[in-house]
């Protein structure tokens, strides 16, 4: 899959998913859409990498999924956070912002100079 | 094996994998869908807003393949978390584990072990070069029998034969007393002709082998190489151990090297401590052995030369003994020939190996069906426990689980009990093992189980360990997918629907019905041959070998004659014999060679005036043995006609014989034996005028029709033979003993003692093989027997738990205990009468594969046919009886109120 201006950094897809399933469980399409929408159309999330990622995940045991009906009656898999998912997603966020916190820091810095 | 399990894996992780594409095809279609939906609703014309949704999703395939490596990770979490389920399910239920686990364990056990020990001793591998290349030399009459040949007849043929044979050696036992560690003791060593190694292509461990020219001057190269066995015991596998000086019946022997682990000697079934040059066993034994053609003690391999077939070789040997024949050199058998047979056939000796092979094929059949026993138990627990869950598993796929994987589950399960049961069972075969090892057979020389190769180690040779865990794997894999595919195929309405216990589900029920009766129709087949192998033993001890009814020692001594004149032996031994008779507690003291009943015979050939022969014979033939006048009283035989040797008998006076009352009535029926002279055709024999009749006894085995016996006077032989054994009765055989040692040490340093034993020892060595089936047969059948009891108890407390509620309900309506109790023990009792009659039935068939190995037992024994059935009955009612009494002693409020 080519390379696109607003893929996904290594290694903060897992977070950013996690993130998207925070509130409800959603299915792909759903969480794809969600993180277009919250990134405001920055970040759009590669299919090539979301459904290893989803599958990687369960396997962690960060998320379950299972069959449901959709509102229009379709039937999809949703994902949905496990209680372990959850810590890992608080602990993940927690050191994203002091990566980030600290990456700006430097950046300002050398604006400064 | 491995192919089967590798199908398996491959089938199951293929039923996994479909599922997961399944299920990611439906994502993506369902991703695909919702974005072309999403196109259409900005303005697309459906085709372009399909393509479009194509396109941002990206390469369909890519996606399917990124996330397949995403299963493969998976299939080996998912097995670690069934591992840790299965584990906690099992602890979950301990008495079940235990009972499975324990079944399995004794029945893979009890096959390692003999598997190890057959092993051991009928497939040991050969460390020999080409062995396809190699013979056993034998010499035969008549094609009747295989006999050690005599180092003389051995190196005619060597002479007779050239080209024929690359090389021929010889192997034949050289007991020594060795002196090392401040201890001496009596060490079962090997005599081999130089060369020996190197033709059969053993290489020695550390330092060289024997080599021909340390077999040239007799008693000229007092060299020795260590058995690997007793370089560890004796020596602690020193490695600095070649240079050394090992004192060897009162010599210094340089060690010259140790022989490698797997090469156990050239004598059949006996693993010697050490080699030394055949050129120095007649200094080592103190004894003529080379060159006496009637010595037949040796074992003899040859190398067949390039190109040279056994057939060629047979008739290049037949003209050697034809010659022999006609030249009748002193103790060459007229009409005796060289026998070929290819070494790779012989396993300990080819008299004996169709006898040990139907021993090992019987042993391995026993254990064979102890370990179906503990599988149908598994089995029958298997069953139990899938209806037990059927509601666990109803609810687990209602909560979405497939079937597969739920298969996996439980399969997972089974193999953790197949595994345990496996580890556990090897724990049980050592304890089996060190049992087997420590019961102490009464094997001739003192010999142990160890001398045979039979030792731990055997049971940690990779086929053992492979069988052992194959057992325990295919097993449960097996027994485990029966109840895995059953019990998740349950409907799942009906099975949440019912109570507890889903229902009475028909179809495993009757599985475990049809088990139960396989148990107890095999236990009983194996009790059966218990019970006739305890008869026949039984039998044995009844017997009346005709001597030694009264309490006797034996005391062997080994008296070396190389360096004595024939008339100077013949004197020492009458001051033992004095001595011996002079000691407290002694009523009457004899010699004897050979034993009655010892595994070595002797046999003298005779004409009679006036009797001719049998056809195609040149004489009669009877066993000889040399006795002193002393033995017909010391082993409580009766001369009933004629007199004993006395001292009247001596080298130069008329050579007298004593005969057995058998052979009396035979050759002269009208009684008057005595005074009849036996005509002997071999030149080295001297004409013997019988003197006297004796009582009979067995000779060659227990309860065999009496032998004709000829016993020669000891005092005119010419004392050449080393060994004898004294016969001295005296009330307590085992104080007896320790006097006649003492007294030996006492008179003479030069005598060795080789064997101290009571009579009733001696003849229960006779009484081995039948007390070995007995006793191994009765253990096996014990275990069938508990295995039995357990799955008849383990089926009717399932019954019990099935029916706690009606149970109730009848007690309730008040009904009584006993019968309650009766009602529910009927079912199991009705499978136990079911099996008893198919094992008995089926024991008669396979009592005649035991015929040949019982005695004074037909395989129609009333009493064990009767015996065995009601043991098994009585054990089987309480199995059956005592969870249903429980039952029906229950409060029935309780009973009504269980789900």
């Amino acid at each position: 899959m080519t390379k696109e201006k607003g893929d996904v950094l290594q290694g903060t897809l897992d977070m950013v998913v996690l993130k998207a399933l925070q509130l409800e469980p959603m299915h792909g399409w759903g969480i794809t859409e969600r993180i277009e929408q919250w990134s405001e159309s920055v970040l759009q999330l590669g299919q090539g990498t979301l459904y290893p990622a989803l599958y990687r995940l369960e396997r962690q045991d960060f998320i379950r999924s299972e069959w449901r009906i959709t509102d229009n009656n379709r039937r999809a898999r949703y994902y949905s956070l496990t209680a372990r998912g959850r810590r890992h997603l608080n602990e993940s966020l927690a050191q994203w912002r002091r990566m980030s916190r600290a990456i700006n820091l430097v950046l300002d810095v050398t604006t400064v100079n | 094996m491995r192919a089967l399990a590798e199908m398996w894996q491959r089938l199951r992780s293929l039923a996994a994998r479909r599922e997961l594409e399944d299920r990611l095809d439906d994502e993506i279609r369902f991703h695909v869908e919702q974005q072309t939906e999403k196109n259409r609703r900005a303005g697309m014309a459906p085709d372009e807003a399909r393509r479009q949704a194509l396109i941002r999703f990206g390469g369909v395939e890519q996606v399917r393949e990124g996330t397949r490596d995403e299963f493969r990770a998976a299939r080996i979490e998912h097995l670690a978390r069934d591992v840790r389920y299965g584990l906690r399910s099992l602890r979950r239920h301990p008495a079940f584990s235990a009972m499975a686990v324990l079944s399995l364990a004794i029945g893979i056990g009890a096959n390692a072990v003999i598997f190890g020990v057959v092993h051991a001793v009928l497939l040991p591998d050969s460390p020999l070069l080409q062995p396809e290349t190699l013979v056993n030399v034998y010499e035969t009459e008549g094609g009747q029998g295989f006999n050690p040949p005599s180092h003389a007849n051995i190196e005619d043929l060597r002479r007779g034969t050239s080209g024929v044979f690359s090389g021929i050696v010889a192997s034949t036992f050289a007991g020594a007393p060795i002196e090392h560690g401040g201890e001496a003791g009596y060490v079962m060593g090997e005599a081999v002709t130089g060369g020996a190694f190197a033709l059969l292509g053993v290489e020695p461990l550390l330092g060289r082998t024997i080599l021909p020219e340390d077999d040239v001057a007799r008693g000229g190269h007092p060299v020795v190489m260590l058995g690997h066995g007793y370089w560890q015991r004796a020596f602690g596998a020193d490695p600095q151990v070649v240079g050394r000086t090992l004192r060897m019946g009162g010599r210094g022997y340089t060690i010259i090297g140790v022989a490698p682990a797997d090469y156990r000697g050239g004598m059949p079934a006996l693993t010697p401590a050490f080699f030394v040059p055949m050129a120095m066993v007649e200094e080592l034994m103190g004894a003529e052995m080379l060159d006496q053609r009637d010595f037949h003690s040796f074992f003899v391999k040859a190398r067949l030369a390039p190109g040279v077939t056994r057939a060629q070789a047979e008739h290049a040997a037949s003209l050697v003994a034809g010659s022999l024949t006609a030249a009748r050199p002193e103790g060459w058998v007229p009409g005796e020939q060289f026998a070929f047979v290819p070494t790779s056939d012989v396993r300990v000796y080819p008299g004996l190996d169709p006898l040990l092979r139907a021993v090992a094929l019987l042993l391995m059949a026993v254990v064979g069906l102890v370990l179906l026993l503990a599988c149908t138990n598994l089995a029958s627990f298997l069953l139990a426990r899938a209806l037990d869950r059927s509601k666990e598993v109803a609810l687990r796929r209602a909560l979405g689980a497939t079937r597969a994987a739920l298969v996996r589950q439980l399969l997972v399960e089974s193999s953790l009990l197949g595994l345990a049961g496996a580890a556990v069972g090897l724990v049980v075969a050592l304890g089996f093992f060190y049992v087997l090892l420590s019961v102490d057979l009464p094997l001739p020389f003192g010999m142990k189980l160890l001398h045979f190769g039979i030792e731990s180690k055997a049971l940690f040779d990779w086929r053992v360990l492979a069988l052992t865990a194959g057992a325990g794997i295919v097993a449960a894999g097996f027994l485990g997918l029966v109840p895995a595919v059953q019990g998740t195929r349950a409907d799942l309405g009906s099975a949440l629907k019912t109570g507890s216990r889903g229902s009475d589900a028909p179809g495993p029920l009757r599985w475990r019905n049809a088990l139960v009766v396989a148990q107890i129709s095999m236990s009983l087949v194996l009790l059966v041959g218990a019970g006739l192998f305890l008869r026949s033993w039984q039998r044995m001890l009844s017997v009346d070998p005709g001597f030694g009814r009264v309490p006797t020692s034996i005391l062997s001594l080994w008296m070396p004659v190389t360096r004595s004149t024939p008339e100077d032996a013949v004197q020492r031994t009458r001051r033992v014999l004095e001595r011996f008779r002079s000691l407290p507690g002694v009523d009457a003291a004899g010699l004897a060679w050979p034993l009655p009943l010892e595994f070595s015979s002797s046999h003298t050939d005779f004409t009679i005036d006036g009797r001719v022969p049998p056809t195609g014979r040149e004489a009669f033939r009877a066993e000889r043995t040399i006795v002193d006048g002393g033995f017909f009283d010391a082993a409580g035989m009766a001369i009933v006609a004629g007199r004993t040797f006395n001292d009247g008998d001596r080298q130069n006076s008329q050579p007298v014989a004593v005969i057995s009352q058998a052979m009396a009535r035979r050759y002269w029926p009208d009684g008057n034996a005595v005074g009849n002279v036996l005509h002997r055709p071999d030149p080295a024999e001297d004409d013997l005028v019988v003197v006297g009749v004796a009582s009979d006894i067995n000779m060659r085995s227990l309860g065999e029709p009496p032998r004709d016996v000829v016993y020669e006077a000891y005092s005119q032989r010419d004392g050449g033979s080393p060994m004898f054994h004294f016969v001295v009765r005296g009330a307590d055989p085992e104080r007896t003993s320790r006097a006649l040692i003492a007294a030996v040490r006492e008179m003479d340093p030069n005598l060795q003692v080789f064997q101290s034993m009571t009579m009733a020892q001696h003849l229960a060595m006779s009484r081995l093989p039948s007390q070995m089936g007995a006793f191994m047969l009765s253990a096996f059948a014990a275990m069938a027997m508990a295995l039995a009891a357990l799955g008849v108890y383990g089926l009717v407390r399932y019954t019990v738990s099935m029916r706690t509620r009606e149970i109730g309900i009848r007690m309730a309506l008040g009904a009584d205990a006993a019968g309650v109790a009766r009602l529910l023990a009927t079912n199991g009792l009705r499978l136990v009468l079911l099996g008893g009659a198919i094992g008995v039935a089926v024991s008669l068939l396979a009592g005649r594969f035991l015929a040949t190995m019982l005695f004074g037992v037909g395989n129609f024994d009333p009493l064990t046919l009767t015996g065995a059935p009601l043991v098994l009955g009585v054990a089987a009612w309480l199995a059956a009886y005592l969870p249903a009494r429980r039952a029906s002693r229950a409060d029935p409020l309780a009973a009504l109120r269980a789900d």
